[in-house]
This record gives structure tokens, C-alpha cells and sequence, in this order.
């Protein structure tokens, strides 16, 4: 049965309109029920009252003047303009006088109240016409019945004519409900064909498939953006996957196999006694050891990347932070004649894993150092941006990194030429972009303060973390 | 000195017990959580190995049962997780020091005789003295040979560090993770230049060197 439905009186909103017609449609009911109940209902009242008024005229009559007297006033009241119908039966059940041939009322006990009947009457036109009527009998202490009834035709026909206004009323409301329930879905329909479209691309394959957004900023428009997000981050972790496993290939293939041949070489120069097996075995641990390095580096990137936020997150002040790790690189730089500046704002507050930011920190000192010719100079500054957000920023002297090449330092493994010298495997940079990540933060680089011997613009790196909320 | 270890990996055992037999640590081996729990319980050994996950009783099971029942025997976790929420949930549990999988044996073994020597010291110092060196821990001085050493603040606290694992091998880890309390792992050796640091202040002009370096380990402060 579902199969053979359009799209739209599947969708949820048309069934959500489907349960409010129904709930809408009891309570119209009820109250268009009472409706006709109460006016049915005074049609009845007000007839059997007058019936009831007439009797008790009559019987007056009849207790004053007698048989004689009861009839001779039907008789005067039924050629009046009264709206009643009249029998008058003797004992005998045999009729006496009257505007009706035979009481409808087929087996009287003495007390019957009100009956319903119809009686036969002849339309302007000469057709025969059957009009309902309501009446009352009581048996006269003489023994004789009287019968009073009233044409409620006309009544009935208003009551009919209330009952037809109320089915089409009722049908309007739930054909409306309908409509309008139809176009609600086919709207919602519609927005959500165009997310699924999306989802199923995915599922297929299309990791690059984006939702459109209307952009009236409704849910939809948020789910949405969501949903891109989402894909957004999708992608990038995939991506980094890919670039992961191919720099995995490329960067440790060689010290894996320096690593085999240096121990291949020892076994060999070993089983001919001669060679410094010692030497061979101590080098070898030192490739291992960098080798694992490595790997931890990319497993703490990797779970940086993986998770929504940065665990264990607390508020702290980024100054006490950045002094810890400065004191930490302050001999270093010494050790190099190079000039070592900390300026921090004080009493800041930032919201934070303390453990990354501070690794962050020191991996950003670590490569200002690293690349900052002897004499030069290194600054570390902590500051709050207009913005609201905390930022620690590096400049140094050293060569810099060409504009063109910033974003790619930041990715995995990525080493320029010139720092191929250097020991390291490409991932300091790249665990500074996670963790500012996992912060919901950023990973700025920029042009220093210029190079000391002229030799490139310097760097800037700055780790910014948003306003704590 | 007698150690627990309790790791399933059986052949990752054995080689822990041969590196760790090399620096005169004798060794005991459970292969699950249970053995290990049995075992500890019995008694008997200066520190716990615990492999953080293993069949039948997970690592943090067994050292959280000994704690409840007031075994305080010093307990190095080792893991292969080695991410800072592992940690705090290890120290949680009642371990005393972390180890992330794969390690050096000269790091689990300076990490184990620390844990080991940890338990003798207990009462309250003021004064640690080894060989000449003097260091008066409420005057926050340090004294060689009765020559006052003028130290930075952090200076003191390596020193302290050393002086409290005199005679022992102490990692650059140990240190960074003792000292600074940091546990990452820097890609320059910091730690080197600090100490080259310290070392100048303490053995310069003095007729034998103390702080040593240890090949492969790290440094050791020797009477």
C-alpha cells in the first residue's frame, strides 16, 4: 500500500498534517455533534410543550362543558389558524371528530406521552406529500382518547438544513487540511530530497558532495551546513589519510632500510670478526628510536585530527604557559647567541588542553631555534586580539618560508629543501595546525620581522585559540 | 631488587625480564590479570610492571583491587595508548609512573629502581647530602665541598631530582616529566643543554665530576 503512494503523502510532514486533520476532525465532531443535538433537540422540546400546552387547554375545556363542549371547540380550533392536528376517539376507540383519520399511536397504555408520525397532506401543486409530526394522547375521564399533534416538518428541515452546513463544513476543513498538508511536505519534500541526494553520493562514493543551502537560515539551512561540516571534516581526515600513508611510504622506507642494511652489515662483518658490531648495534637503536619518534608523532596527530575537541580541556593562563616553555628553550637559545624574548600579557585566560598547547608551543620554539642563524633573534608573545581570541605568536630571524609554500609546511612529512639538513621529520608544524584545531583555534604563518643577514623575511607563527567561552 | 611483571605479550615479557635481569633487577612473569592480581598478592616485590590491557583482568582492575586493599607497592603501568587521558586514568587508578609501548630498557629500568628507591625514602627531609654536594631543602642552598652554588630556581629542582636519585640512571624523559612536568617530547634535546648547564655550576673547579652521562640512558649523579 505505502509502495504505490506518491513521494509526498510519504514524508513526514504530511503525516504529522495526517494526525492533526484526524485529531482536529474528533474535535470538530464533538462540538458539531452538540450542535445538532441541541438544536434537534429544542425543535423537540419546544413542539412537545406546545402539544402539551394544547392538551391541557383542552382538557379544560372538557372538564367544564364535557364531550360536547371538547368538540365543539376542536372543531372550532381545528378550522382556526392553530398549527395543530386534532382525533377525538369515543371508548370505543371509534373516531368522534378530527383533522386525522386514526391515532398513530398503535397500543396505549393510559399515561403515553410523545410519538412520532407522519401524516399525509397535499402540496400546492396537487401531489401527495408526507410531512413529519410529533403528538401527544390522554385518555379523557370519560373514557374517550384525545390525541393533539404538530406538524414538525418545517423544524425537521432546518435541522437538516444545520446538518448539511455541518458535513460541509467538515469536508472543507479536511480538504483544506489535506491541501495544505500536501504542499507543507512537497516544500519539506523538496529541501530534503536535496539532502538525501547528497547523503547518497556519499554513501556512494562522492565524498566531495556539498548541500545547497537556501539561505533563509532556517533548520534545514543548519542541518545543511552541518552536513557540510561534517563532510568538510570527512574529507580533510581521508585526505590525511591518503597523504599519511604515501609520506609513511616515502619517509620511513629509507630509514627502515638503512636501518636493515646497517643490521645486515653488522651481522655479516660479526660472523667475519672484524667491523665495530657495537657501534653498528648503538646506530641502529638511535634509527629506531627516530623511527618511533615518527610513528607517535602521526598516531598524536592522527588522534588530534579524529577527535571533535581536545580532551581534558581547562582554563588557564596562557602566560604562565608560554614562561614554562620558554624557560625550557631559554638555554637553547643562549647556547646559539641568540636573543630570547618573551612579552605576555598578563592575567589572560584561555580554555585549553595544557599538554598540547604547551607541546604546540614548544614545537614552534623548537623550529624558530632551529632555523635561526647564531646572533639572531626569537620573540614570544602572548596577547589577546580585539577579537577576543588568545594568541601565542613566534617571529624569528631565520630564512623564512616563501609564501607560496606556508600552507604545505603545515601538512605532514613536508619538509622544504632547506631544512632537509636539519633533524626532524616534518611533523611539528603539522601537530601545531591539530592541536590549534582541536581547539577550534588556528595555525597563522606570516613573514617575520626580516632575516639577519638578509638572507629571507623571517617567520612568524602564531597559534591562536578562540575567546573562552 | 624482585619485580612483578604482569604482560600477556609472553615474548615481550622475556625480553623485558633479560633487559631488565642486565641491570640486576630480578624479574617474575604472570601472563594475565589474574595470575598477576594472585601473584601481587602473595607479596613480595619491590614494583609492579602492569601491562595496562590484557585478557581476564584488565591492568587498572588489578592495581585499582591492591590499592582497595591497601597494598601501596609501587606500580609502573605500561601501555601502548600513551595519550594523556590513558595516563590520568592509570595514575587514577593508583599507579605511581607510566610507560608508553615501545620504550628503551634503559628507560623502564631507571623508571623502575626510581619507583623502587621512591619507597625506602620516606620520612621528611631537609637535608639531602650525597658525597660532597649539600642541598638544604627549606634554605633552598646548595654547598659542594662547603663552596656555596648559586642556582636558578628550576636549576635547584633538577638538582634535587638527581640528588634524590643519586647513584641511579634517570632518563631525559624522566626528567622532563619529573622536573617540568611536561610529557611530550621535544624534537631538540632541551633537557641535554639544561643539564650541561647544571653541570657546569656543580663540577667546574671541583677535583671529580658527579653528574655523569649515561650512554643510551641519560644521566646519573654520583657521589
Amino acid at each position: 500500500m505505502a509502495r504505490v503512494l506518491p513521494q509526498v503523502f510519504r514524508t513526514t510532514p504530511f503525516r504529522l498534517t495526517l494526525l492533526f486533520l484526524t485529531v482536529f476532525a474528533a474535535a470538530a465532531s464533538i462540538f458539531l455533534g452538540y450542535i445538532y443535538v441541541a438544536t434537534a433537540g429544542e425543535v423537540t422540546v419546544r413542539a412537545d410543550r406546545a402539544i402539551g400546552q394544547e392538551i391541557q387547554s383542552l382538557t379544560g375545556v372538557y372538564r367544564q362543558g364535557g364531550i360536547k363542549a371538547l368538540n365543539h371547540s376542536m372543531v372550532e380550533r381545528a378550522v382556526g389558524d392553530r398549527p395543530f392536528l386534532y382525533l377525538l376517539l369515543d371508548r370505543t376507540g371509534q373516531k368522534i371528530t378530527g383533522t386525522i383519520e386514526a391515532s398513530p399511536v398503535e397500543r396505549f397504555n393510559g399515561t403515553q406521552t410523545s410519538v412520532n408520525f407522519k401524516v399525509t397532506d397535499t402540496d400546492p401543486d396537487g401531489a401527495e406529500v408526507r410531512h413529519s409530526a410529533r403528538g401527544q394522547q390522554v385518555r379523557l375521564q370519560g373514557g374517550e382518547i384525545l390525541f393533539v399533534g404538530s406538524d414538525v416538518s418545517e423544524a425537521e428541515s432546518f435541522v437538516l438544513k444545520i446538518l448539511r452546513a455541518i458535513w460541509g463544513a467538515g469536508a472543507l476543513v479536511i480538504l483544506l487540511g489535506l491541501a495544505g498538508g500536501v504542499l507543507i511536505s512537497r516544500n519539506v519534500n523538496e529541501t530534503m530530497v536535496g539532502l538525501n541526494r547528497v547523503v547518497i553520493a556519499v554513501r556512494g562514493g562522492d565524498i566531495a558532495a556539498r548541500a545547497t543551502l537556501r539561505g533563509v537560515n532556517d533548520e534545514f539551512d543548519e542541518l545543511a551546513s552541518g552536513l557540510n561540516d561534517m563532510l568538510d571534516r570527512l574529507e580533510r581526515s581521508m585526505g590525511g589519510l591518503r597523504h599519511v600513508g604515501d609520506a609513511i611510504a616515502h619517509d620511513l622506507r629509507s630509514p627502515l632500510s638503512r636501518l636493515r642494511s646497517r643490521l645486515e652489515l653488522a651481522l655479516i662483518e660479526a660472523e667475519a670478526g672484524k667491523g665495530d658490531a657495537q657501534a653498528a648495534l648503538a646506530q641502529a637503536l638511535e634509527d629506531a628510536d627516530g623511527l618511533l619518534a615518527t610513528f607517535n608523532a602521526v598516531l598524536a596527530i592522527t588522534r588530534l585530527q579524529s577527535a571533535v575537541e581536545a580532551p581534558d580541556q581547562v582554563r588557564f593562563d596562557p602566560g604562565d604557559l608560554a614562561e614554562g616553555v620558554a624557560e625550557l628553550y631559554e638555554p637553547l637559545c643562549e647556547d646559539k647567541a641568540i636573543e630570547f624574548k618573551l612579552e605576555a600579557t598578563p592575567a589572560l585566560t584561555v580554555r585549553g588542553n595544557r599538554e598540547f598547547i604547551a607541546q604546540a608551543l614548544a614545537n614552534i620554539l623548537d623550529n624558530a631555534v632551529k632555523y635561526t642563524p647564531e646572533g639572531g633573534a626569537v620573540r614570544l608573545r602572548v596577547r589577546r586580539r580585539a577579537s577576543g581570541e588568545v594568541e601565542f605568536s613566534v617571529t624569528d630571524t631565520g630564512p623564512g618560508v616563501p609564501e607560496p609554500d606556508r600552507p604545505r609546511v603545515v601538512q605532514r612529512f613536508v619538509r622544504l629543501e632547506h631544512s632537509r639538513s636539519q633533524p626532524g621529520a616534518g611533523l611539528g608544524l603539522s601537530l601545531v595546525a591539530a592541536v590549534a584545531e582541536a581547539h577550534g583555534g588556528r595555525l597563522e604563518l606570516d613573514e617575520g620581522p626580516g632575516a639577519l643577514n638578509g638572507s629571507g623575511p623571517g617567520l612568524r607563527v602564531a597559534l591562536v585559540l578562540p575567546r573562552p567561552s | 631488587m624482585r619485580i612483578l611483571i604482569v604482560e600477556d605479550d609472553v615474548e615481550a615479557a622475556g625480553a623485558m625480564a633479560r633487559g631488565l635481569s642486565e641491570a640486576g633487577i630480578e624479574t617474575v612473569h604472570a601472563a594475565d590479570g589474574v595470575l598477576g592480581l594472585a601473584a601481587a598478592q602473595a607479596g613480595g616485590f619491590h614494583v609492579l610492571v602492569v601491562d595496562r590491557m590484557m585478557p581476564n583482568m584488565d591492568g587498572l582492575t588489578l592495581v585499582e583491587t591492591l590499592r582497595r586493599e591497601g597494598d601501596q607497592t609501587p606500580v609502573l603501568f605500561l601501555s601502548a595508548l600513551g595519550e594523556i587521558d590513558d595516563r590520568v586514568a592509570g595514575l587514577k587508578a593508583g599507579g605511581d609512573d607510566y610507560l608508553v609501548k615501545p620504550y628503551a630498557f634503559a628507560e623502564l629500568s631507571a623508571r623502575v629502581e626510581a619507583l623502587a628507591r621512591r619507597r625506602e625514602t620516606g620520612s621528611v627531609q631537609t637535608m639531602i647530602k650525597v658525597g660532597d654536594l649539600e642541598m638544604d631543602l627549606i634554605g633552598r642552598i646548595v654547598h659542594r665541598q662547603g663552596k656555596e652554588i648559586d642556582l636558578q630556581p628550576r636549576e635547584f629542582q633538577l638538582l634535587e631530582y638527581l640528588m634524590r636519585h643519586a647513584g641511579q640512571s634517570v632518563t631525559r624523559t624522566m626528567l622532563l616529566e619529573k622536573v617540568w612536568e611536561y610529557h611530550f617530547d621535544p624534537q631538540t634535546n632541551v633537557i641535554d643543554v639544561h643539564v650541561s648547564r647544571l653541570r657546569a655550576k656543580i663540577d667546574k673547579g671541583f677535583d671529580h665530576p658527579m653528574l655523569l652521562t649515561v650512554r643510551g640512558a641519560g644521566y646519573r649523579l654520583d657521589a
